[in-house]
């Protein structure tokens, strides 16, 4: 069977966004601009990921960047970082580290979709021939990247693929470790592909040692109307998500 | 309605030195099996890097095994990568007439473009442009084999006036066909009078649609070798066992294991937007199959899995929604003994064939290889 991540979850447990409780409410996002950007990463990998996932094949990740013009809390842009692999068999991305850019965004993404939020700077550019994504954290740089010659596809082609936070969840009056899956929808309006284009890429600065990245594969960059849903399916860390899946609702 | 076998090779971890070996000697063993027993045809697929879901880069290898070790059964390189990055054209001329010869004229050449991000990456090849070397590819290869010099100035490859040798044994040359996953692949296989080989599984009403419009559009079709090829094609699994309840139980383990390690494939589309690949292909379905709510309802429509009886059926079924030929996944990472693979080829050649008419029929090429 295939093999499984190697993530030892004590060791990470400590810095979990902390969930109050499994009933959160959906956010609606309109007029979001995403962009991803696709590099084959190192197998070494494997270390970062849920011993209850499968790692790609061959190992992948992303980068989203997305700038939210209307949020309940206002307008916010988030930048994460998503190592790819399979939730059974279900492509999913779990969520290594991300920066949003306000104190309430950061807040509401850990509480309610245990999305390791930190507050930073992120920034996304459109340029004529591309579309620059930077962030910060304490004031240096983390990344520096970029869709590079953007051409127009269908929205219809696009995939994007689910996410998975780890995050503990209050249950019972103690906090349970609990992979949570984040699943939005998405209306697009426009689409455009590129070639995806890094300057800097800190590892240390998102969490994420000892990910490189290492082969491009496809950068996307579309406007589309989304959300952030109530959730419906966790996960243990420690156990196959074949067996290990809980539905909340 | 005739019966042949399909190969993935799925090698289970953990690997050591003769895994792949004992992969490969049992295939062989249920080959010349399943010749005797008057299958009509084997095929192997070419997949690369796909780690335990197939070890078979090189299936013409393994079916020249195939061939020496068996009279009649046909063998069905398929399918063989049309993109140059992966295959030069010349060579696959070359390759499969020699594989014709050397089993005596029993060569069916399957096409695809290979649809996972793991194999194009891997060979440096785009998936916006795989179609188009397809379609290049498939109507050079008739001439390839049959001309006595070939010249071409094309998109994607090129070549002076040369003599392709050796020619193949078949005349006018080896069945074509294409790979269909994707829907609307079985129309590109119509228009270029090109046998539809299906790999998917199940779904009875939507496999009668696809099969009705091949048909139709097939007889305007313009060839792209000298004669067509208006035979379908589809695979299944097969597990025959005396009881239902045994053959179901196995038979679904297999199917389970198969579809969780496909679904563990990145698909083009998953890694790369292109409208090359408009849909998934195979791999959402199995992933339903695999895990969803309606795994067990979908997974075992028309799967031969079970008693003879039940067997039958769901073959009859397909036979009469228009399938010509039904070729059988028979293990998935080994997870059924060889001992019960081989007798479930007998059991299934015993009780299920002889209702089949022409099942046992001699070996000839679809719609016109001699």
């Amino acid at each position: 069977m295939p093999t499984f991540g190697l993530l030892d979850a004590g060791a990470v447990e400590a810095r979990l966004p902390l969930m109050p409780h499994w009933d959160t409410e959906a956010w609606e996002l309109p007029r979001a601009e995403i962009l991803q950007l696709a590099w084959e990463v190192p197998p070494a990998t494997q270390a970062l990921l849920p011993r209850a996932m499968h790692p790609a094949i061959p190992s992948y990740a992303t980068i989203v960047v997305t700038r939210y013009p209307e949020s309940p809390v206002g307008p916010f842009l988030l930048a994460q970082l998503r190592l790819m692999g399979r939730a059974g068999a279900h492509p999913r991305g779990y969520v290594l580290a991300a920066v949003a850019t306000t104190p309430g965004a950061v807040t509401a993404l850990r509480e309610r979709w245990g999305l390791p939020a930190e507050l930073g700077g992120v920034a996304l550019r459109r340029h004529h021939d591309r579309v620059m994504a930077t962030v910060t954290r304490d004031g240096a740089p983390v990344l520096e990247a970029a869709l590079v010659n953007p051409e127009p596809i269908s929205g219809g082609d696009v995939q994007y693929i689910h996410s998975v936070t780890f995050a503990r969840v209050m249950e019972d009056g103690r906090p349970v470790p609990s992979l949570v899956q984040v699943d939005p929808h998405y209306v697009f309006h426009n689409a455009e592909r590129g070639r995806p284009h890094v300057d800097r890429f800190d590892p240390v600065g998102w969490s994420a040692e000892p990910l490189r990245l290492v082969f491009p594969m496809a950068a996307t960059v579309t406007t589309c109307d989304t959300d952030l849903p109530r959730i419906r399916f966790v996960m243990h860390p420690e156990t196959p998500v074949v067996r290990g899946t809980r539905r909340i609702r | 309605m005739k019966f042949g076998l399909f190969y993935e090779l799925s090698v289970p971890r953990p690997w050591t030195r003769e895994s792949e070996r004992t992969v490969y000697n049992n295939a062989l063993e249920q080959v010349k099996l399943a010749d005797e027993l008057g299958f009509d045809q084997v095929w192997a697929v070419e997949h690369h890097f796909l780690e335990e879901y197939s070890h078979c880069p090189a299936p013409e290898l393994f079916l020249t095994a195939c061939a020496m070790l068996t009279k009649r059964i046909r063998v069905g390189f398929g399918i063989v990568v049309c993109v140059p990055q992966f295959n030069h054209p010349i060579k696959i001329a070359e390759r499969t007439a020699v594989l014709d010869i050397l089993s005596g004229g029993r060569l069916e050449v399957g096409t695809g473009r290979s649809a996972t991000w793991t194999e194009l990456a891997g060979f440096n090849a785009s998936p916006d442009i795989t179609k188009k070397s397809w379609d290049e590819f498939v109507r050079c290869l008739p001439k390839m084999w049959t001309s006595e010099t070939y010249s071409y100035q094309g998109e994607f490859w090129s070549m002076p006036e040369r003599t392709i040798l050796p020619k193949v044994y078949q005349r006018p040359h080896p069945p074509m066909w294409v790979a269909v996953t994707s829907p609307g692949t079985e129309l590109d296989a119509a228009d270029r009078g090109l046998g539809s080989l299906g790999l998917t599984f199940g779904q009875f009403a939507e496999q009668e649609k696809r099969i009705a419009e091949y048909r139709r559009r097939i007889q305007l079709c313009e060839p792209v070798g000298e004669f067509v090829n208006d035979q379908v094609s589809t695979v299944n699994f097969l597990y025959c066992h005396e009881t239902d309840a045994a053959g179901l139980a196995t038979g679904r383990r297999m199917a389970d294991v198969f579809n969780y390690l496909a679904s563990q494939l990145i698909s083009a589309r998953e890694a790369y937007p292109s409208k090359s690949y408009p849909s998934l292909g195979l791999l959402p379905q199995l992933r339903r199959q695999a895990t969803g709510p309606d795994a067990n309802e979908q997974a075992g429509e028309g799967l031969a899995l079970g008693g003879p009886e039940r067997v039958m059926r769901a073959l009859k079924k397909w036979e009469a929604v228009g399938v010509d030929r039904v070729n059988f996944l028979l293990n998935a990472n080994e997870v059924i003994p060889q001992a019960d693979v081989l007798a479930s080829l007998r059991l299934f050649a015993r009780e299920v064939m002889p209702a089949f008419q022409d099942a046992k029929g001699p070996a000839n090429g679809a719609g016109g290889g001699q």
